[in-house]
């Protein structure tokens, strides 16, 4: 690592002020750390925010409010969640391991970069790590790379778990600014698309704090389910996930559909055109499949990843059905 | 390792240490003023380097030194480049040449870690690149093949066969990666002297390997690996890291430490080469095996050859009257390969067992009953009778443990809701090696012996096996005995490799052991009795004294008799190897492997829901730690079959995700509990013991059961390692 | 250097002359010019942060200088001594470095040694009473819940956690809940068997 400063926040508005352009914040540190040690992100300074951010979830009339630094393991074991937002913690636990999750935070977990292995090596291309010198993976090996939304010049994966319920969720990200004004950002809008300026993983302004994560209510707790494809059993990323909630009435109509994806695009991917397929349908294994198709048919593979589009459509299947019977993968 | 002083306290001799965090591993000795080494690796797949940019990193904080070709290092015989007769390959830091990308190309040294990883970091080059070659099966058929060994019989006896399997075969780079880093400290004194704290899985290797490269004579060196975080063959040579170590305390006069990443335990300490194989076998109808045509390519490095011997399998299970064997190597700008677990033959075995499984079905037998027909009666390359051998046995004991006849003759029969469900089996057989090893055994007044060899043990439980065999054989209660390995001014041993570890210890204990007991005997009865060797089962030791067979009165107390003969301690030193029996008998341990598997078609998953591994490997010293290293195998078949593959980017011969995110070793949720049982009947000839090594057996068949399982869930057969999910959506 | 100074042998002193000249290229430039470049270099680069922390480990006091980039997981094996704790990976993707900080089982490779400021560590050195194992301990003995030993520390910390959090309900949950540990060795029965065997 680069020789850095360390500072411990003392206050919202300390850790606002000390952030400056070659400063980084952290808090759990499981990427941030990783980044470093790697030689990837050299920040002059790190601001310590641990101190300064919520760690609650606290459940309102309207939804539930995560805090930034609310650990994914509290969050996955916490009641609240668990019964009314279990998606969320299927999520969670099909991630990472159970040591990374006692130190990584909800906030963390939104700016967490790719795994890309062009990305993780200083050694090779990147233009996400290192604007201009080309994208070592569009040209190389683009196996893990993605089937959805890639640019010329980044074809890298968003590798959360967490973050593919929240947007299925319709979750908000609230965050403070640099000035120190407060401000919400759909959760869709959070991750963006590389186009030209892949370094960019979100859309949160510069020096901004995210202070937490809010879940608005729903009724998706009956009929859920988080389904992850890896090369192991545990303690990989993606190749390809699937959140899917329904909301069935009593003759298994489809009242309300949700649909997101990981390891498929540079942010966590929204079906929605599925979705509105899915409303108002019955939930059967052939409206499943052909939900399915809408999916995959508006993906464009690469040389090397072409397999990942039947995995998906096996996954967004699969984790359809298992939305109805419980019985989970 | 001493024995537990809490006599209630089970488990292995050495298990306490490595339950409280009391082991040393090589990088852990504390040494004072130590320098901390890393190395900075090429960035380029062939060519040469120009200039080496260390201005920066010297400049950073902490830095003592820069170490590349570009100093006049002083390594003997890399200088002389006496590169041929020394097996070295890569002349380290000696060549401005650069072989393949990841190659260490210099050393920072630093006042600690983290700032010798920084600095390290700073380094940049200025090179002349040259083509390369990294993609194997671009190349491979490009390379004439060529044949290995006797052909036995013709190809033309079998080509009209009734039934022929002809099938290709390919698996990809795996990488040994123990959990413990490969690492060195080494410190020279003012005198000369190098000791060398060092990752091995063979100190007299290390000491013999130093001591021609620097040199010098062998017994200025010492090396110590008194605790290796394992191995699988990763620890049968040495590495850049130990060379750079020495040369960098030489040049310092400091304790120096190098420590690899985990991206450069893929690239520095070598690998299983990618391999493609043809496996041609004809039978009868009725599953009576005719002839075989092996034939197989791996990779190896440009600068050095590594040859896995793929297709010697062919030539050892089965009762073949005619096979033809033939071997390639393919040379890429990648790592030199090495040997990993199961060399050459957990390669092979893949191709012939997933082909007769393949026959199995084309001609509608039993693979159970396929195989039992054809395990060869003898030795086939000798003609010698089988000292002991135990695979039918193994072969009826695994299918009656996974319940064979639950099997599905045809595939894609068995479904338990979204999952297919299937039975394979294949066989694994290793030769069983013996070769001379030496131990010393010393007593002090009190009765408590040491048992020392230079023998590593790398978690396989040789300190255990030395316990329970010096114990049975000298009759001194276990909590008496101490054991200390690993330190290469200890009796000469082997390196721990190729399953030969217990088998060549073993005997040198139990030659000891004698040679105590009948020593003790000439200080006790010297005057009365004549010791001779015949007389040694006549002499009764326990933790007290020494007394005499069926004569009580017999008993001195080793307190009195040391007292008597004005000794401080009694030490035996013997060595003991092999003999005629090699020429006379065929030594072999062998395995079946039953599995049971479930596959998820539409997701591409694939769980392991049983595996029942019965071996034959002689007489079973330890009985949980033999089970625990068939059973380490099996978890290592998992990851050859489904998880484990190494690539490179096209685009610059570099690997990609070399590390455990990107490289898939199993987890625990990977596993079922591994079923493990063993015939467990002495060898009559192979040592005293009775027993064969086992360290390789249990990943021999490994893949192969599990492809022959996912065939037998789905239909589907995979002949490309690892199946990851891609391969069966 | 110290007092091994005189004894260094011809090949280390003519190393060492060389190296006192081209150990820094910066010896052939002009002084001008040199103090410029390290004054640049000094901006570029940064130097070596020293800062103070404090943490408990295994219930004694540490009140330590660090470089700002130590992590907890080199602050204890090569600053305290306490090499029980296993680097395998060092980025948080193998486990064998798992301690406990305030009763959770943590990374200790991914925790700077600053992060660690007014924390309680366990280490496996922690973990015993005097002479008596913890169960676990005891129960990895017994269950051979080992081959080399070197995942073994954070198996066994890792496990203890595993316990604790209750994740124990069935063997496929242990598995499960321990697949943050890998062992290449791959003495999985052994681990999970241990831990029923303590969860029982």
């Amino acid at each position: 690592m680069k020789p850095f400063d360390y500072h411990i926040a003392s206050s919202l508005e300390s850790a606002l002020s000390l952030r400056n352009e070659s400063a980084s914040y952290i808090a759990g540190g499981t990427n941030e750390v990783d980044l470093m040690k790697k030689h990837i992100h050299q920040p002059d300074a790190l601001v310590d925010v641990n101190g300064v951010l919520s760690a609650e979830i606290r459940p309102d009339n309207n939804g539930i409010e995560i805090g930034a630094v609310v650990k994914n393991s509290i969050l996955a074991e916490d009641r609240e969640i668990a019964e009314k937002y279990p998606l969320i913690s299927e999520a969670i636990l099909a991630g990472a391991s159970p040591q990374i999750r006692n130190m990584a935070t909800t906030a963390g977990n939104l700016m967490q970069r790719t795994r890309c292995p062009y990305f993780y090596d200083t050694a090779l291309p990147c233009n996400k790590r290192s604007p201009g010198s080309g994208c070592g993976a569009a040209k190389g090996d683009n196996s893990h790379a993605a089937i959805i939304g890639a640019s010329s010049e980044c074809v890298a994966v968003h590798p959360s778990d967490l973050c593919v319920a929240l947007v299925a969720l319709d979750a908000e990200v609230r965050i403070t600014e640099k000035d120190g004004s407060e401000k919400s950002i759909p959760f869709t809008d959070f991750h963006r698309l590389p186009g030209a300026r892949p370094q960019l993983d979100t859309n949160l302004p510069e020096g901004s704090l995210i202070t937490s994560v809010y879940v608005p209510g729903n009724e998706f707790y009956e009929h859920y389910a988080y389904l992850k494809i890896r090369e192991r059993s545990e303690y990989a990323f993606a190749l390809v996930s699937v959140a899917a909630a329904l909301v069935l009435d009593e003759n298994n109509i489809i009242k309300n559909a949700r649909l997101a994806s990981g390891g498929v695009a540079h942010k966590p991917w929204r079906w929605e055109e599925a979705e509105a397929f899915l409303t108002d349908r019955k939930a059967s294994r052939s409206n499943f499949e052909e939900a399915a198709e809408i999916c995959v048919d508006q993906t464009e593979p690469m040389e090397h990843n072409a397999y990942k589009v039947t995995l998906l459509r096996g996954a967004i299947e699969t984790a359809l059905v298992h939305c109805m019977d419980f019985k989970k993968g | 390792m001493d024995p537990s002083t809490k006599e209630k306290r089970k488990g292995r001799i050495e298990g306490i240490h490595k339950v409280t965090g009391k082991a040393k591993y090589s990088a852990e000795y504390e040494l004072p003023n130590m320098a901390y080494g890393v190395f900075v690796t090429s960035t380029i797949a062939a060519g040469r380097i120009l200039k080496l940019h260390v201005e920066d990193a010297h400049g950073a904080s902490g830095v003592i030194d820069i170490l590349s070709h570009e100093n006049n290092l002083p390594i003997p015989a890399l200088v002389n480049r006496k590169m041929d007769n020394n097996q070295y390959g890569l002349p380290v830091l000696h060549t401005d040449k650069v072989y393949y990308n990841g190659q260490p190309i210099a050393l920072v040294l630093a006042e600690s870690l983290e700032e010798a990883i920084y600095a390290a970091s700073l380094v940049s080059v200025d090179y002349e690149e040259e083509d390369f070659t990294i993609n194997f099966e671009d190349h491979y058929k490009n390379v004439p093949l060529r044949e290995t060994g006797r052909e036995r019989g013709t190809l033309s006896d079998w080509q009209d066969a009734p039934a022929v399997i002809d099938a290709e075969y390919t698996i990809d780079m795996e990488v040994h990666n123990p959990m413990e880093p490969h690492a060195t400290i080494a410190d020279w004194s003012e005198d000369g002297h190098l000791t060398l704290y060092d990752k091995s899985q063979n100190v007299n290797g290390v000491k013999n390997k130093m001591a021609y490269l620097m040199d010098m004579p062998g017994e200025k060196i010492r090396v110590v690996s008194e605790f290796v975080g394992g191995g699988f063959g990763s620890g049968l040579r040495v590495w850049y890291n130990t060379v750079a170590a020495t040369m960098a305390s030489k040049m310092l006069m400091r304790p120096v430490k190098v420590v690899l990443t985990r991206p450069q335990m893929f690239s520095m300490v070598g690998h299983r080469p990618r391999s493609w194989q043809r496996v041609r076998i004809g039978a009868n109808s009725d599953g009576r095996l005719l002839g075989v045509l092996h034939q197989g390519r791996n990779a190896t490095s440009v600068f050095r050859d590594h040859t896995d011997n793929i297709t010697g399998i062919s030539r050892k299970v089965y009762a073949f009257e005619n096979v033809r064997t033939e071997m390639a190597l393919v040379p890429l700008n990648i790592p030199r390969p090495t040997w990993m677990r199961g060399p050459g033959d957990s390669t092979g075995s893949f191709g012939v067992e997933s082909a007769i499984d393949e026959l199995c079905y084309l001609i509608d037998a039993d693979p159970v009953d396929v195989r039992l027909k054809n395990i060869a009666p003898y030795q086939m390359e000798t003609g010698n009778p089988w000292s002991s051998h135990y695979l039918d046995e193994c072969i009826n004991r695994g299918a009656e443990m996974i319940g064979w006849k639950d099997r599905p003759r045809t595939p894609g029969q068995l479904v338990e809701g979204e999952w297919k469900i299937g039975y394979g089996l294949a066989l694994g057989l290793w030769n069983a090696y013996r070769t001379k090893a030496g131990a010393e055994i010393e007593m002090l007044p009190n009765g408590n012996i040491t048992v020392r060899t230079a023998m590593t043990d790398i978690g396989t439980g040789t300190g255990q096996g030395m316990w329970n065999v010096a114990h049975e054989w000298t009759g001194i209660p276990r909590e008496k005995i101490k054991i200390e390995l690993g330190d290469s001014k200890f009796p000469y041993a082997p390196s721990q490799g190729g399953s030969k570890g217990m088998a060549s210890i073993s005997g040198a204990v139990v030659a000891a052991s004698r040679s105590l007991k009948l020593k003790l005997a000439r200080y006790a009865w010297g005057e009365e009795r004549q010791i001779n060797d015949d007389l040694v089962d006549r002499i009764v030791l326990n933790g007290e004294g020494i007394s005499w067979k069926d004569d009580k009165n017999s008993f001195v107390s080793f307190e009195e008799l040391f007292e008597r003969e004005g000794l401080e301690s009694v030490s035996v030193t013997e060595m003991a190897g092999p003999g005629d029996e090699r020429k006379k008998y065929g030594f072999v341990s062998s395995a079946a492997h039953f599995y049971k598997v479930r596959v998820h078609e539409t997701t591409g998953r694939v769980r392991v829901d049983r595996m029942v591994i019965v071996a034959d490997a002689g007489t079973i010293i330890n009985k949980m730690a033999a089970a625990n290293q068939i059973i380490g195998a099996g978890v290592g078949g998992i990851g050859m079959a489904l998880l484990e593959e190494q690539g490179f980017d096209p685009q610059t011969g570099r690997m990609l995700g070399n590390d455990f995110a990107g490289y898939h070793v199993p987890v625990n949720a990977d596993a079922p509990i591994i079923e493990v049982s063993f015939i467990n009947k002495p060898d009559p000839h192979i040592n005293p013991s009775g027993a064969k090594g086992l360290g390789e057996l249990g990943l021999i068949g490994s893949a192969a059961a599990i492809t022959n399982a996912i065939y037998n869930a789905t239909g589907k057969r995979v002949r490309k390692l690892p199946v990851t999910p891609d391969k069966l959506v | 250097m110290g007092p091994r100074e005189d004894k260094i042998n011809n090949i280390g002193r003519r190393f060492f002359l060389k190296a006192s000249s081209a150990a820094t290229a910066l010896a052939f430039i002009p002084r001008s010019v040199k103090a410029f470049y390290i004054d640049v270099k000094t901006r570029i680069l940064g130097r070596k942060k020293v800062l103070p922390t404090s943490f408990i480990v295994n219930g004694r006091n540490y009140d330590l200088e660090v470089d700002s980039r130590s992590t907890l997981l080199d602050i204890l094996r090569e600053q305290l001594g306490l090499t029980g704790t296993k680097k395998g990976c060092d980025h948080g993707q193998c486990g064998a470095c798992t301690v406990h900080v305030d009763g959770r089982r943590v990374l200790s490779c991914l925790t700077l040694a600053l992060m660690a400021k007014g924390k309680e560590v366990t280490t496996i050195e922690g973990l015993a009473e005097g002479e008596e194992l913890h169960p676990m301990q005891q129960a990895f003995l017994e269950n051979d819940g080992f081959q080399c030993g070197y995942c073994t520390p954070g198996q066994i910390m890792s496990a203890v956690a595993c316990v604790n959090e209750g994740h124990t309900g069935s063997t496929e949950e242990i598995k499960t809940y321990m697949s943050g540990n890998l062992c290449r060795c791959g003495a999985y029965n052994g681990i999970t068997k241990a831990i029923q065997k303590v969860a029982q």
